[in-house]
């Protein structure tokens, strides 16, 4: 596989994929920043491997089932306290599908 | 008593044990010295004074605790990507200005229970993504050895405030050497535990295959008592394990090298600093005479653990900051139509260019016709890293590396290229990528009076062993004086 430098119209489709907005200077930035790591990254595809495998970075004793038990949790006028705008006690957007 | 902020743990714990001084006198001398450093630091976002004080007071009111407890009235400072109830928390990103944490991490919780007095919240890279704290949203933090260099990161602030003596410890976290770097580079004790030895709960999540949290010290006895206090088992945290955690800073006393193996990689000095290699072999030197042997060992796919970790981190980053949308928390942009140009102008705008250069990287790497070849291979590389280690350690109990190529660098030096900076964390990366326990101590001073460090790497769940080596060396090297 080649990589070749990103041309503006692949970094533009990344950054919509990822939810951020660019300046026009911010994409040619990002297109030189991208590109430099991308190119550094090929040395991953010679790499010989003894055996395919996958990595398991959970210690062997990790319990990860419990109870399911009803508890209380946590104050939710705290946490609705952080958001940026609000509308009768629930997080507040602009309407998803538009009305007749 | 105006000294009392640059004591360490263990001399304030006696003093408390003697009666010579109160948690409310520690605390004041601590707020005064950052009244008067951090300004030119800038190692804290956010100090209390008043919920200082106030908790001062209440361990003053139970003195008899002093004996019982394990950090009674030690002030502690907590990096800003871990939650403590009420007080802000913005992992270094305007993204989160403003934000208050509702509830308090598993690890704060821990220290608080054993009387530690939360002392500020300290800066960082954004959302720890950096190795200099240039990328944090709110100004770089300085290194107190020379003011015009960086201290390393992400857990830079943390570093610089124990190193400018504004506390004696602080909690880091550690995805790629976070921990380890600004230590070595501020000379301190940091240490990286083994992946699940303590608890994510509570501490924004980066890259959670790898993200750890853990102390920064000025000694191995005071970095391992915050260790064994934060460490276990957490029913918040599935990744966490029920191994029993020993009293570390107990068993420091029974330290001793006799009989014990540790590895070094040639290959691995290969472009280091001369001061970092000549500090580094004095270092073997210095555990050869306490009756260590060295033996030459061979981590043929470390080579690759840059590349490796720049797609899994960002990979694991993409996602985990899908959740700052301008809805749920913090900034949210003031011009919006609807909410799909909210989500992205918020996004854009909220997040500083390392932060969105990475979530890209994982954008990209995760992304359909790209996804086999960049992360899944990367996996695959990384179990080949895992394996290198445990073959390491058919050879040797821990293995020895600089912590850093290099000493503290220049603000705004490596800021011009990513891989300049990704470099500086070459040899902490790999044991992120395999969970393994690492300590940085210091080992030395270069020509410039900048602190160097050592990393010794140990098996998974052997902090006790690698800590008795980090003391043995101590003892023999010495502690630094801080500036």
């Amino acid at each position: 596989m080649v990589l070749l430098m990103l041309s503006k119209e692949e970094v533009l489709k990344i950054a919509q994929l990822a939810r951020l907005e660019l300046s026009p200077e911010e994409v040619v930035f990002f297109q030189n920043r991208l590109g430099r790591v991308l190119d550094y990254m090929k040395e991953l595809n010679g790499v010989k491997l003894e055996a395919a495998a996958t990595v398991r970075h959970v210690p062997e004793d990790a319990e990860p089932f419990r109870e399911d038990v009803v508890e209380e949790a946590f104050d939710r006028e705290a946490i609705m306290r952080n958001a940026p705008a609000l509308d009768e006690g629930g997080f507040s957007l602009p309407a998803i599908l538009e009305s007749e | 008593m105006s000294s009392l902020h640059s004591l360490d743990i263990q001399s304030l714990l006696a003093g408390y044990q003697k009666n010579d001084f109160s948690v409310q006198e520690v605390a004041k001398s601590c707020l005064e010295a950052i009244s008067k450093k951090n300004p030119q630091l800038n190692a804290l976002l956010e100090v209390s004074k008043d919920r200082v004080l106030a908790r001062a007071a209440e361990l003053d009111q139970k003195k008899s605790d002093a004996q019982r407890l394990k950090l009674f009235g030690v002030p502690i400072a907590i990096k800003d990507n871990i939650l403590v109830k009420d007080w802000q928390c913005t992992a270094g990103s305007k993204i989160l200005q403003g934000y208050r944490s509702p509830y308090t991490a598993t690890t704060v919780a821990r220290l608080e229970a054993e009387g530690a007095v939360v002392l500020g919240k300290a800066n960082c890279d954004e959302f720890a993504m950096g190795s200099s704290n240039e990328s944090s949203a709110f100004g770089p933090c300085r290194n107190p050895w020379d003011l015009e260099r960086v201290p390393g990161g992400s857990s830079g602030g943390s570093a610089a405030a124990v190193a400018g003596s504004l506390c004696p410890a602080a909690l880091g976290s550690d995805t790629g050497g976070s921990i380890r770097q600004p230590a070595s580079l501020c000379g301190l004790v940091g240490i990286k535990p083994s992946y699940g030895r303590v608890s994510r709960f509570g501490a924004i999540a980066y890259a959670s295959s790898l993200d750890q949290v853990g102390p920064l010290g000025k000694t191995v006895w005071d970095s391992a008592r915050v260790l064994e206090v934060i460490s276990g088992w957490d029913r918040f945290d599935a990744t966490t394990s029920k191994a029993p955690v020993p009293s570390y800073s107990d068993a420091l006393k029974e330290s001793t090298l006799k009989g014990l193996k540790f590895g070094f990689c040639k290959s691995w000095l290969e472009g280091v600093d001369p001061a970092v290699q000549k500090a580094f072999e004095n270092s073997m030197q210095l555990l050869k005479q306490a009756g260590a042997e060295i033996v030459e060992i061979d981590l043929p796919y470390t080579k690759y653990s840059l590349s490796v970790y720049y797609l899994i981190a960002p990979s694991e980053a993409s996602s985990n900051l899908a959740r700052y949308d301008g809805v749920h928390y913090g900034f949210r942009a003031p011009e919006f139509k609807d909410s799909e140009t909210l989500y992205n102008r918020s996004r854009g705008q909220g997040f500083g260019k390392e932060v969105k250069l990475r979530i890209m990287l994982g954008t990209y790497a995760l992304s359909a016709g790209y996804y086999d070849a960049f992360y899944l291979k990367a996996t695959q590389v990384r179990k080949m890293i895992q394996q290198d280690f445990s073959n390491a350690f058919k050879k040797c109990d821990a293995v020895l590396t600089p912590t850093s190529p290099s000493t503290a660098f220049k603000l705004g030096e490596k800021s011009d290229d990513p891989l300049k900076m990704y470099l500086s964390d070459v040899f902490t990366l790999p044991v992120n990528l395999a969970g393994l326990p690492a300590v940085s101590i210091p080992c030395g001073l270069d020509d410039l009076r900048l602190p160097i460090g050592l990393q010794i790497i140990g098996r998974p769940f052997d902090e006790l062993r690698l800590l008795q080596m980090a003391r043995v060396h101590e003892s023999l090297f010495g502690v630094l004086k801080h500036p």
